[in-house]
């Protein structure tokens, strides 16, 4: 009985640590869940160049602060990234459900001199959204963002609703949206 | 040079061919890397050294070479060069990221117990060692209980000659 409770202390320090670390091997990628510090805030503004083939209806140039007033869904992608493959067709069919309301952007960052990728990308997703380069990522250094893809789902005041790390599904994309015609 | 080439054999003129360009190549684009970082204030690399860099594991953007950790470097010899402070570039880049961008994190909220835990734990290990310590000194000093017909029988035992003694 007495060595059991000379034991005790050396049992709980041991099982507190086993139970750290068995936490922080199975709790995931821990930067997907953490928000944005723009959640509630005014996302930054920015003027970026547009992908040619939407020249002719939004210009050469696109600028936030131009575009507000209307909901917005700001999706970050790479040519190199997997899962902005995975996402892309989920974007372009809510776009094509939703483009009456809410003005969807796509932004090509994290993916220097790949332009041509970019281009080859927004044509095998027949990509109908505005789609921009962040040739130097300071649209993605400016909105803090971890990785791609990231989706920021921005209030027509321009307030940030919900910031979603990873690749969005239709469902996702409906559940946001729907909260943003709230 | 063809001459000693062709002494080589084929083979291992083909592959001290490939180990030049290969070595030229390196040098090359290390020389590059280095043209660029050159240009850069020591201050960007110990400001950089303080933050997290965003895309890579374990690294801080004054170590990392991701692109993202280039431009914030870049993005930092600019906010230098127009005056900012290091908490003033720290707080630019806090005011995006969160604290989470930060290698030291700020002593406040759950931040908090980084910086106190370690410190606890030394703290309770120091108690745990004296104490025990103690303990140990307490038993040393302490007179040994014997029982005297066992001394005695010790006692006995040894001033037998050896040999004497049979085993049980």
């Amino acid at each position: 009985m007495r060595r059991l409770r000379r034991l005790l202390p050396v049992v709980v320090i041991v099982a507190g640590l086993t139970s750290l670390f068995l936490f922080g091997l199975l709790r995931g990628s821990p930067d997907r869940d953490i928000p944005s510090n723009f959640l509630g805030r005014a996302v930054p503004d920015f003027e970026l160049p547009v992908y040619e083939r939407y020249a002719a209806e939004f210009g050469p140039t696109f600028s936030l602060a131009e575009a507000r007033g209307r909901p917005m869904v700001i999706n970050f992608w790479a040519s190199w990234c997997g899962p902005c493959y995975e996402e892309a067709p989920h974007l372009q069919r809510a776009w094509e459900r939703h483009g009456d309301e809410v003005l969807f952007v796509g932004i090509q960052t994290q993916d220097r001199d790949a332009r041509a990728a970019g281009r080859s990308f927004i044509d095998r997703f027949d990509l109908t959204f505005p789609n921009l380069f962040d040739g130097d990522s300071r649209v993605s250094i400016a909105y803090g963002l971890f990785g791609v893809p990231e989706t920021f789902f921005v209030h027509a005041d321009g307030t940030l609703q919900h910031k979603y790390a990873g690749p969005v599904t239709t469902s996702i994309l409906d559940e946001q949206i729907g909260a943003l015609q709230r | 040079m063809t001459a000693r080439l062709a002494y080589l054999g084929p083979r291992r003129a083909t592959a001290l061919a490939a180990l030049a360009s290969l070595a030229i190549t390196a040098a090359l684009s290390f020389g590059g890397a280095l043209a660029q970082e050159r240009e850069l204030d020591p201050r960007v690399f110990e400001i950089g050294r303080e933050l997290r860099c965003p895309t890579c594991v374990a690294e801080s953007v004054g170590e990392s070479n991701a692109a993202i950790a280039r431009e914030m470097r870049t993005l930092i010899q600019e906010q230098l060069d127009q005056g900012a402070s290091r908490p003033e570039v720290l707080a630019f880049f806090q005011e995006r990221y969160g604290d989470w961008i930060l290698l030291n994190p700020p002593m406040r909220g759950v931040n908090l117990l980084v910086w106190t835990l370690p410190w606890v734990v030394v703290l309770l290990s120091v108690l745990f060692v004296t104490r025990l310590l103690r303990r140990w000194r307490a038993a040393a000093d302490a007179p040994v209980r014997v029982d005297p017909e066992d001394l005695d029988r010790v006692r006995s035992e040894l001033q037998e000659p050896l040999g004497e003694r049979t085993s049980h």
